[in-house]
């Protein structure tokens, strides 16, 4: 089974996290295509993807950087990398 | 009679302990440490079992666990493997697979008809004409299958556990042993892990007579036993190997799920068959399956033998039966004046005649062997015109090796064929895994044991981290220990090529001809290596046909890719123990007291209604008539219960929540609706403030972890300063709803309930009871109501605090049954049950709660500013007439309209309060506007019409669940 | 005995003809590039070959035929989908398996065993009858039957689940039946290497070439074929095509597993789904248990095997069949599921001109193997996606015209 060496809680089974999807951005001011593109396009193929994963039982969130193709971690990224701000 | 050798010095018989079994109903004996097989055979039982397609009689072959035509059965297990599955005492055995008894099955016939049914043939008959199929696919149901199962066999589940080491070496025999020593004194936690009850591999039986060998075994035994960082765990062994080396150890006490930082795999090599007709017959075996056999279990495999040889190993086998006291007739080795080493040497002493440059043309004898045929073979061919006959009761085959390389090709090993030593060995290993040994191409000891070493020094330089480059090469012999083509044509066939599947050599040949001629096709065509064994004595010699008859290398032609498990692992032991989490409510002995019949809500158990099941809807209906006229109460402790705390709390809820939550006022609840990306609903609850900087959040059963995770992600994803709390499991909550609420619960509490002062929708904390509470004015039911959250420690005083002061009220517990009916009343939605995976909230008629004029962001927001103009069904409310007696219409019944499909019922329920039968459906545009009568479908296919409504059913204007209705009720 | 075995009995040699093409070199240029030798592949070649004449065919395969999911699925066909498009379109392909051995005349052993979805809440019966009021409207045999009636069909289940999420009914499917995955593949190559369509085995696809917005041709491992129509029927790789010509798609793999059981002698004559455990269940021809579960939880582009995957299927397997425990698991492997927001496939046309699309098959389309492989053939031909697919064509994300299938794919297969 895959382990993940996380920065905080080091090494866990892939089990005791969920899978959330790649870390993507909406695209505020987009018009309907590219909105629909957001909302149900994927980067379908093998590559480097930055992903969230959510560790359940310690109840935070992880973004790595993980090779789709070879099932490796690359790095963790610091949440403030992904964040954006909402319109209020 | 019986063919017991005098106690061998590395037995592993405790002679002094008697066992009594049965097979086929005879009585037998056999000694603590047998196998069934060794006990078999030490009482002359050479008929073992019969094979899968012919039903040819087969024997013992290899004693590793690979002997699947030896299967058996037992009134509480099948498929047993006798060849390794330790005697007990009262053991009751049949052969699998037979029709009648073992001697005598009726479906020996199949074996002459085998002309008929050439590779594949299934697939070009039977199927004409199409009516006839299933006459001949039951025939050949009947005819597949090994074992039979019984099943009432009741569940037999083996708890696991997990294991942890620096280090896992795979295989105890002389390469493990060393690699572990050598890894344990570098200061690693080594596991040593072998699939023998005792360690030592094939020095205790390739090597048991071997005087070199003595002082190895022993220095390496003694070593790993006793030292403090090895853990050696004979009898297991590793069932596959899967991401970042995690290798289930399955054992007869369940399966050890080990972590490993390093693998190496020092499993040896698995003995290979030659090809030659009847190769099959009871008492042709591998050298090295007589060789357990001998230094195991004292058993004298037979009087007269034949060895067929191709390496030095051959030789060895001989010697050692001849220490045994068999009478060996001849070694035939396939080559002419190849170098045998000191074996050869040794046997030529003992004037024990070798055939050079020959092969075995074909073995004979009625139901196990009695001589073979021997005619000389250049290398590929034979020449039967100069064949000579030698009466032997024992044939041992030792002309090659296939290495054991399940685990490394599951880790992504690549192996490559190696022209000098004629076998497959790893060529590049992934991160972390190692090889050495026979596995290896290490074949004498000296190189055994140098490669070990080399292995384990690779493995400690790898956990260190220091990169690496490993010669893998360095131990390696330079001499072939396999022949390249031990397989011998013969006109008439039955020169089998894997023993599991009867298939023969001509039926590999004639798939490849066929089209077939790539290593996976011809695999799944001709079934090569798909038995139990998975391919263990068949897979190199199926490469080997394939590569001459395409005429590439073996290289080229490749090998089918090795899966988990090693070998088969029992359910139970893979099941282990059975849990299945559940979550009872702080009330749940209250509900069980009170008669409560229990359903599954997710994980927890909920009270469906209180009543005898014969009095289900009577029930529910009582439950919501006190609803509506007195009072009940509800446990809604399984809610979502979320704290959100922060500055930017707010902020959180305005983004997660269609509608707006910052100006909800400090004391207030608003209701809140979630949805997706793509503007679907997902969940719905409340949002209560808490203080301006503090809310609380429920959500629905469901979806309550789901809620606190999607709330936390976008915590990270906005940047926002909020600390959030899953209260869900510490805090009890129910609902206390009915005309007399405020009545029952004025005298018991501090907080004033006075409609101005605790207004519908109001959320105030105070005592209840004497215990602190949080109260909150809903409206799901549609009565005046109070839903009641507090620690769940007090939640069972509470309740039976408020049971017994509502009793003067006519208060009644209710269930989710209940609950379904009241809110229906009101038109409210249950997600999930009137939403689909695809429902919007417009679809929902619940446009009402998506503010897009006045929120310029929202999860889901623009897509639902898309959705708004392209709505195609909505959800409406329907009733049928007062006193209708017809077939009644249940949820998921299509709305038909000009006989196509327009729209499905949702919830469908019979109100008390209205006196007829009310629901909600989800209805295609415009027919949802048009307000016409609908036809619905019901079981019978009848259409029965439902009548539109405006929703809710019940109390419109919202008056019961916010005006003080004491006087009403 | 039928007749056709003596044939072989009594003659010497083992004459029959090939079913495959030996390898050999490409051609500069062909009219049609199918990507992808697998079932569906197979299928497009064969239906454009017989029903449109179209023979001037390359079917491009980067490993052998079959090796993709369709050598690696459960086999399960069945027709009882929740939304109308789905029902008409996984019936067509039913009644054309039906069909497929006499068609070949190769026995695919098209099986028909009956299929159960087991329910185990009320919430689940109730989307059980929601799909069987709707196979109903369109002529489907397929019904909500209650505990008696699963009891005696399967009578060695236990229904109570061992204590724990009790079978309350399921959805019956009379016609659900199961195939030999291979033999399909291999009879719709058989047919289409007779009629003239090339088979280019061990082929790799490394690029497709467009001019504007035209394909003009394909790359591959062995050269640069001319070409422009080219369709990609690679289910668990279609990403990396639709990359080649830059075409963004909902599809993301992931692992879908599966196991064996040792063979035992038949026992089990149905097919058996549970959506609330996640596992189904039939037993093989050869005696096997033939076992899955649910697709693995994170995107992976690989077919390696997980510990988790047996330890959770065989768990809840007992639940079911609690003597099964006395079994052994023999063997397991994964593929890789294309997997989309709504569960149903993508297919047809595409924004560039000659590049048609087949994908999106997840857990569930070797029953659609036929089916598809008949209408992209028409596709093709007529250069105009077929009115049974046009509810599956990739325009319907950005027009938020989904396909409700989710609500019936619990565990579908
Ligand atoms: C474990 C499992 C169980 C399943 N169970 C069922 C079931 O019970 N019922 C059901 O209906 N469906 C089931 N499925 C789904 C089903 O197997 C697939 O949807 C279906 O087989 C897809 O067929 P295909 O021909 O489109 O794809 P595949 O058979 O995968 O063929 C695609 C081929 O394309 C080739 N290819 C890929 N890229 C390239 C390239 N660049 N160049 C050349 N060739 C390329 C691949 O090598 C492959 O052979 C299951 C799937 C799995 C994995």
């Amino acid at each position: 089974m895959k382990l993940f060496d996380c920065p905080v809680i080091g090494k866990r089974p892939i089990s005791e996290f969920d899978y959330c999807g790649e870390v993507r951005r909406p695209p505020l001011d987009a018009d309907e295509t590219a909105w629909a593109d957001f909302v149900f396009n994927r980067n379908g193929a093998p590559q480097v993807l930055r992903e969230w994963w959510y560790h359940r039982p310690t109840g935070r969130w992880y973004i790595m950087e993980r090779d789709t193709l070879k099932d490796e971690v690359q790095r963790f990224i610091d949440p403030q990398e992904v964040r954006y701000d909402i319109p209020a | 009679m019986t063919s017991r050798l005098d106690p061998q010095p590395l037995e592993w018989l405790d002679r002094n302990e008697t066992y009594r079994f049965t097979f086929e109903g005879q009585a037998y004996t056999g000694f603590r440490g047998d196998s069934v097989t060794s006990a078999l055979l030490a009482c002359g039982q050479t008929l073992l079992g019969r094979s899968f397609k012919y039903h040819r009689p087969r024997g013992a072959l290899t004693l590793a666990n690979h002997d699947v035509n030896a299967l058996m059965q037992s009134a509480d297990a099948t498929n047993i493997r006798a060849d390794v599955t330790p005697l007990q005492a009262g053991l009751d055995l049949r052969a699998c697979n037979v029709n009648g008894t073992l001697v005598n099955d009726r479906d020996r016939f199949i074996e002459r008809l085998s002309a008929f049914l050439p590779v594949g043939f299934y697939y070009k008959t039977f199927h004409k004409p199409k009516r006839f199929f299933p006459f001949w696919e039951r025939k050949i149901r009947e005819k597949a299958g090994l074992g039979s199962i019984d099943t009432r066999w009741t569940a037999r589940r083996q708890a696991k556990s997990y294991g942890f080491c620096d280090l896992l070496v795979i295989g105890a025999g002389a390469s493990g042993m060393q690699a572990a020593l050598t890894a344990a004194d570098a200061g690693l936690d080594v596991v040593l892990v072998d699939e023998n009850p005792r360690i030592g591999g094939s020095l205790d039986y390739q090597l048991a007579n071997d005087a070199d060998a003595a002082p190895v075994r022993e220095r390496l035994k003694t070593g790993v036993e006793g030292h403090a960082n090895i853990r050696v765990l004979p009898s297991h062994y590793a069932a596959g190997w899967y991401t970042d080396h995690y290798v289930p150890l399955s054992g007869p006490t369940g399966i050890i799920k080990m972590r490993a930082g390093a693998v190496i795999s020092a499993t040896g090599v698995m003995e290979q068959p030659s090809v030659f007709r009847f190769n099959d017959l009871p008492g042709v075996m591998m050298a090295s399956g007589a060789q357990r056999l001998i230094a195991r279990h004292a058993i004298r495999p037979g009087k007269r033998a034949v060895v067929l040889s191709a390496n030095g190993e051959g030789y060895r086998a001989a010697l050692d039966l001849l220490q045994a006291g068999i009478d060996v007739a001849a070694v035939v080795d396939l080559e002419q004046g190849a170098e045998r080493g000191h074996w050869a040497s040794q046997l030529a002493a003992a004037r024990i005649p070798v055939i050079e440059g020959h092969a075995i043309y074909e073995a004979q004898g009625k139901g196990r062997l009695e001589r073979v045929i021997v005619a000389p073979f250049d290398g590929h061919r034979c020449n039967p015109a100069t064949a000579r006959e030698i009466p032997c009761d024992l044939l041992l085959m030792s002309v090659g090796w296939a290495p054991a390389s399940q685990l490394l090709y599951q880790a992504g090993a690549r192996l490559a064929y190696d022209d000098t030593l004629q076998q497959l060995l790893p060529q590049q290993l992934p991160a972390g895994i190692f090889a050495c040994g026979r596995l290896n191409g290490a074949f004498s000891l000296e190189q055994r044991l140098a490669d070990g070493q080399r292995a384990a020094k690779d493995a400690c330089a790898h956990l260190r981290g220091e990169s690496l480059q490993p010669d893998l090469a360095a131990c390696r012999d330079t001499r072939a220990h396999s022949h390249p083509w031990p397989i011998i044509e013969h006109p008439r066939g039955k020169n089998f090529i894997d023993f599991d599947e009867d298939l023969q050599l001509k039926d590999l040949v004639n798939a490849a001809k066929e089209g077939f001629d790539n290593i996976e096709l011809i695999k799944r065509f001709s079934t090569i290596g798909m038995g139990p064994s998975q391919g263990k004595h068949s897979n190199m010699n199926g490469i080997r046909v394939l590569a001459s008859v395409i005429g590439r290398s073996i290289d080229e032609t490749g090998s089918t890719t090795a899966r988990p498990m090693f070998h088969p692992v029992p359910v139970s032991d893979l099941a282990g123990r059975r849990f299945r989490p559940e979550r009872l409510s702080a009330l749940h002995d209250r509900h069980l007291g009170l008669g409560a019949q229990m359903m599954e809500a997710g994980a927890w158990l909920r009270p469906e209604y209180y009543g005898m099941p014969d009095q289900r809807e009577p029930s529910i209906l009582r439950e919501v008539q006190a609803v509506r006229t007195a009072l009940g109460l509800i446990d809604v402790s399984t809610l979502g219960k979320i704290e959100v705390m922060g500055p930017d709390a707010a902020k959180l809820l305005d983004g997660s929540y269609t509608m707006r939550m910052s100006t909800i006022r400090t004391g207030m609840t608003r209701y809140a609706l979630m949805v997706d990306d793509s503007g679907v609903i997902v969940d719905d609850g409340i949002v209560g403030r808490v203080a301006e900087d503090r809310f609380y959040v429920t959500a629905t059963t469901s979806h309550s972890e789901a809620t606190y995770r999607t709330l936390s992600r976008h915590i990270v994803e906005w940047g926002l300063d909020v600390r959030l709390v899953n209260r869900t499991g510490v805090l009890a909550a129910m609902n206390l709803a009915g005309p007399h609420a405020r009545q029952l619960l004025a005298p018991l509490t501090d907080i004033d309930l006075a409609e101005d002062a605790f207004p519908y929708l109001g959320m105030r904390e105070g005592q209840l009871c004497g215990i602190p509470v949080r109260l909150i004015r809903v409206g799901f039911v549609g009565e005046l109501g109070y839903e009641i959250h507090l620690p769940v420690d007090a939640a069972a005083t509470l309740w039976d605090r408020l049971m017994s002061a509502g009793a003067e009220f006519g208060i009644r517990p209710f269930g989710v049954e209940a609950q379904r009916v009241l809110r229906l009343e009101k038109g409210h939605i249950i997600v999930g049950q009137d939403t689909d995976g695809l429902t919007n909230p417009f679809e929902a008629a619940m446009a009402w709660a998506v503010p897009l004029k006045s929120k310029p962001y929202f999860v889901g927001r623009p897509s639902l500013a898309l959705l708004k103009a392209r709505c195609s069904r909505k959800l409406i409310g329907f009733r049928l007439p007062k006193g209708y007696s017809g077939e009644r219409p249940k949820e998921c019944h299509l709305i038909i309209e000009n006989g196509e499909m327009a729209g499905r019922i949702t919830s469908i329920a019979y109100s008390p309060s209205l006196g007829q039968l009310i629901g909600l459906a989800m209805v295609d545009l415009p027919l949802a506007e048009a307000s016409l009568s609908l036809s619905v479908c019901v079981d019978s296919g009848d259409l029965i019409q439902i009548e539109p409504c405006a929703l809710p059913f019940y109390d419109a204007e919202g008056k019961r669940q916010t005006a003080d209705l004491t006087e009403v009720a | 005995m039928p007749w056709r075995l003596l044939k072989y009995g009594l003659k010497k040699t083992h004459d029959e003809p090939r079913f495959f093409p030996a390898a050999k070199p490409l051609k500069s240029g062909y009219d049609v590039v199918i990507i992808g030798g697998g079932g569906h592949g197979m299928a497009c070649a064969y239906y454009l070959a017989k029903e449109h004449g179209i023979t001037n065919v390359a079917v491009l395969e980067q490993g052998y035929i079959g090796g993709g999911n369709t050598g690696r699925n459960t086999t399960i066909v069945r027709s009882n989908y929740l939304t109308p498009e789905g029902v008409r379109f996984y019936d067509t392909s039913l009644k054309l398996f039906e069909d497929l051995s006499d068609d070949f005349d190769l026995n695919i052993f098209y099986s028909t065993r009956g299929h159960f979805t087991l329910a185990h809440t009320d919430s689940a019966l109730r989307t059980m009858r929601w799909r069987a009021e709707v196979n109903k409207r369109h002529g489907i045999d397929s019904e909500v039957v209650d505990r008696e009636f699963i009891a005696r069909e399967v009578p060695y289940m236990d229904l109570d689940c061992a204590g724990h999420s009790a079978v309350q009914g399921a959805l019956y499917h009379a016609p659900g039946a199961v195939a030999r995955h291979d033999a399909v593949a291999w009879g719709y190559a058989r047919g289409a290497y007779n009629r003239g369509v090339e088979i280019h085995q061990k082929t790799r696809v490394t690029e497709i070439r467009t001019q504007g917005d035209q394909v003009v041709g394909v790359q591959t491992d062995r050269g640069f074929i001319s070409c422009n129509r080219v369709i990609s029927m690679v289910a668990g790789s279609t990403p990396r095509i639709t990359e080649m010509v830059g075409l963004r798609t909902p599809i993301e793999i992931f692992p879908l597993q599966a196991c064996v059981s040792e063979p035992v002698k038949p026992f089990m004559d149905t097919i058996v789904v549970s959506g609330s455990l996640h596992v189904y269940v039939s037993q093989s021809s050869r005696g096997e248990m033939v076992m899955g579960a649910s697709v693995d939880p994170s995107v992976l582009h690989s077919t390696r095997s997980s510990f988790d995957f047996v330890e959770g299927l065989t768990d809840k397997m007992l639940d079911l069949f609690p003597f099964m425990s006395r079994m052994k698991v023999m063997r397991q492997w994964a593929g890789m599921s294309d997997i989309t927001p709504d569960f149903a496939p993508i297919m047809g046309k595409t924004p560039i001109k000659g590049f048609y699309l087949d994908g999106g098959w997840g857990t569930w389309g070797f029953k659609a193997t036929p089916v598809s492989g008949k209408t992209m053939a028409w596709t093709i031909a007529h250069d105009k996606t077929h009115e049974l697919i046009e509810p599956f064509r990739l325009s319907r994300f950005a027009d938020f015209d989904l396909v409700g299938e989710k609500g019936a794919a619990s565990v579908g297969h």
